[in-house]
């Protein structure tokens, strides 16, 4: 009786374990601390300069900026003409503020010759 | 003579005037479902996508990290085993749109396009891909669907979930073009 009790446990422990492997939770951006501190500038300097480097060291990091707000849409704005930062809620960043932003860099466009982040937050 | 500089300088400017459409947040999906088992569809809404209104040239770019699954552990394998997404983040299309012409964009219409598709390293030339195109003043939104197959980007699915992901993969998108 004991033992058939040790086994359904068992396997119980290894279905939920199983269920949670499977069905885990996505990565929650704002809730990480920052890999790396950095301006637009830089960030893009150091992707024109070293295209495969900077993929390697940035890509799917979260990143923290500081910069201007050169445009502003519901869903996504711009730091310093450099960097192109997508929100997953709306925002309200006015033109002009000096924000500080988290996101999640997802590349280069070499198109517009700027930086993409994901799923970024607002600081300040 | 300052009228002839005047009317270089205009001319110039209408032919340095390049009329461009471009977004920054186009939207591709694609799907790769098998009936009755789980769901293999990812969107990406982060796409750049430029045409070029005088000839039809029409290019857009893909980060592969940017495709969004609902499952976050089906985002992890794609990334890491199918796509590769560190070795090859991104995805391009390059290509032109058949007898394209401006005077025809007043209501929806449909277009061909041709051009070559690049992901995962390999590239491959499509044919034929229809694009809707609707222009409403400063906007131009063109949308479509197309397949490919998963073999012709040197993928490879192995054995024990070939009867969860299907080899055709069904690709939509959406794009908002606005005049820059």
């Amino acid at each position: 009786m004991k033992k058939k009790i040790l086994i359904i446990i068992t396997l119980l422990a290894i279905t939920l374990l199983a269920y949670n492997y499977m069905y885990q939770d996505h990565r929650d951006i704002a809730s990480e601390e920052p890999e790396f501190s950095i301006t637009p500038e830089q960030i893009v300097n150091t992707f024109k300069t070293n295209l495969k480097d900077s993929e390697k060291k940035y890509l799917n990091k979260t990143i923290e900026l500081t910069g201007i707000v050169t445009e502003s849409n519901s869903k996504d704005l711009t730091l310093n003409h450099d960097v192109f930062c997508q929100f997953l809620q709306n925002q309200n960043a006015s033109l002009n503020a000096n924000i500080k932003i988290k996101g999640r860099c997802i590349g280069y466009d070499d198109l517009l010759e700027q930086v993409k982040l994901d799923q970024c937050y607002i600081i300040n | 003579m300052k009228k002839i500089i005047y009317l270089i300088a205009l001319i110039s400017i209408n032919s340095f005037a390049q009329s461009k459409y471009l977004t920054k947040t186009g939207t591709i999906n694609f799907e790769a479902s098998v009936p009755s088992v789980e769901e293999v569809k990812a969107e990406n809404n982060s796409v750049t996508a430029i045409l070029n209104s005088d000839n039809g040239e029409f290019a857009a770019l893909v980060f592969v990290k940017g495709f969004r699954f609902k499952n976050a552990l089906m985002e992890e394998h794609f990334n890491e085993n199918y796509a590769e997404s560190d070795m090859y983040p991104k995805a391009t299309f390059k290509g032109k749109i058949k007898d394209f012409s401006m005077d025809m964009l007043n209501s929806e219409l449909e277009f061909k396009l041709d051009g070559t598709l690049t992901f995962h390293g390999k590239t491959k030339q499509v044919n034929d891909v229809v694009i809707s195109l609707n222009k409403e003043d400063d906007l131009i939104s063109a949308s479509g669907n197309f397949k490919v197959l998963v073999s012709d980007f040197d993928i490879k699915i192995p054995r024990i979930v070939r009867d969860k992901v299907s080899e055709e993969v069904q690709i939509t998108y959406k794009f908002d073009l606005k005049k820059r």
